[in-house]
């Protein structure tokens, strides 16, 4: 798969390219219909996003293996339940992964942050950096969050990457909540609009 | 917590990234986009903004990963279009109403569009109540296929072009196979399936007519550890034994 070529596609609103979103998107219809040869094509496309995605949030390697095998199930298990006309395909896979991701981090974390408030964490800038590859997508996507403020890069990199409840941001970076709640929503509204015109 | 109303729209962001408390509040939220249509259009936005974040995520999985998957899924039974109580934990994009399949035995089935279409030439071709009866049956009987708990769908080319499609219930010892792109056949001659075991082989019955290229589902049962699926195209009206080199061998994991 040639990354670059699928992701100028992904975003409802970008006038260019937007083949790539529909091939996906009858991929996955294919795969509903039970057809195998369909799901190991939105695999080659998808399964690099799906297991970077959980890898950043759970880090570990072998769980995070664990939990993209449990999505790509998923993924083929539910795709009748895909409906194109609330979203492209990429985005109703990867709201998949990222809940999986969240879900077993939150199960396997929760008892300790309740009791150690979070004593470490990585850096946001740290993790942006890391998440980024050097591809055309991804710098499109740092030069993005370039654009926000640094709380509101932040907020959104703690809560995304670091699989962060926005309660548990607030206490990372020392602010309010409705400063969080307000920060992400800003910075998402920022973002979506600078990826709309890239 | 009682939340006023502007404070919930707020926390669109929030629900977007999975970054409200799981529970209470993230369900609250959800309720609060199906009266809200705004919010719901927003939050999809912002999905997408989530979606390029993960994309500029992207890692090379593990390669062994690509063979577990695709094992585990010819394994799987996938789920019927349908809304079950679960989509309330969905995303308003994902709580999708999609429209149940139209006849409600069928609800269940598995298995591929080829067979349901195949299903339906069935009672396309019944002209009397007779054949109509006998097409309900027969749809039946290849609905309890379909709709088992455990089922294999295997497709695989002839030598001779076109895909036979086998769903098999092993649990069940049934199968249905359904055929599309076969090449057309001289008068005289039919094809036919057999089951090929281990000490015997028995014809599992002949494929009908196709309709435009694709042959209606044909129900074989007795299919035992060991056998293969075979094809061979036989003179009218087929044989005992098969009498030319098949077409198809297709191993049947039961």
């Amino acid at each position: 798969m040639n990354p670059s070529d699928s992701d100028a596609s992904r975003f409802r609103s970008v006038p260019t390219d937007r083949r790539g979103e529909r091939d996906l998107d009858d991929l996955l219809i294919h795969v509903a219909r039970g057809d195998q040869i369909a799901f190991e094509t939105l695999y080659d496309r998808l399964a690099g996003p799906v297991y970077g995605v959980i890898r950043r949030v759970l880090k570990d390697p072998s769980q995070s293996e664990e939990v993209a095998q449990e999505v790509l199930l998923e993924v083929w298990r539910t795709a009748a339940r895909f409906n194109p006309a609330l979203g492209g395909a990429a985005t109703w896979v990867m709201t998949i992964a990222h809940r999986r991701a969240i879900d077993r981090v939150r199960s396997v974390t929760a008892a300790a942050d309740r009791e150690h408030k979070i004593a470490e964490v990585d850096t946001p800038h740290d993790e942006v950096a890391e998440a980024v590859e050097a591809s055309l997508d991804a710098e499109r996507v740092q030069r993005c969050l370039g654009g926000l403020t640094e709380i509101q890069r932040e907020s959104i990199t703690l809560a995304y990457y670091g699989g962060h409840s926005y309660r548990q941001v607030a206490e990372l970076l020392n602010v309010t909540l409705g400063a969080v709640k307000t920060r992400i929503r800003d910075g998402l509204i920022r973002m979506r609009d600078c990826l709309a015109v890239s | 917590m009682k939340l006023f109303r502007r404070d919930l729209h707020s926390l669109s962001g929030a629900y977007a990234l999975d970054a409200l408390d799981q529970g209470a509040e993230s369900e609250r939220f959800a309720r609060h986009l199906d009266r809200c249509p705004s919010c719901a259009s927003e939050v999809r936005g912002f999905a997408e903004v989530a979606t390029a974040l993960a994309l500029a995520a992207t890692t090379e999985p593990p390669p062994e990963l690509r063979d577990r998957v695709l094992a585990a899924a010819a394994l799987t039974r996938q789920l019927p279009p349908e809304v079950t109580s679960r989509a309330r934990s969905h995303r308003a994009r994902g709580r999708a109403r999609i429209r149940v399949p139209w006849v409600p035995w069928l609800s269940g089935v598995v298995a591929t569009a080829a067979i349901v279409v195949a299903v339906l030439f069935g009672f396309a071709q019944a002209h009397t109540d007779q054949e109509l009866n006998q097409a309900r049956a027969q749809n039946q009987a290849i609905a309890l296929v379909l709709s088992a708990p455990q089922v294999k769908l295997l497709t695989h080319a002839t030598t001779k072009g076109g895909v036979a499609t086998v769903v098999l219930a092993a649990d069940r010892h049934e199968m249905v196979v359904t055929t599309n792109g076969l090449p057309a056949l001289p008068a005289g001659k039919v094809y036919q399936l057999w089951l090929i075991g281990t000490t015997k082989t028995v014809s599992a019955g002949l494929l009908p007519a196709a309709t435009s290229g694709q042959t209606g589902p044909v129900l074989a049962s007795g299919v035992v550890q060991g056998d293969m699926l075979g094809l061979t195209v036989e003179p009218a009206p087929g044989t005992a034994k098969p009498t030319t080199t098949p077409i198809l061998s297709l191993p049947l994991p039961v």
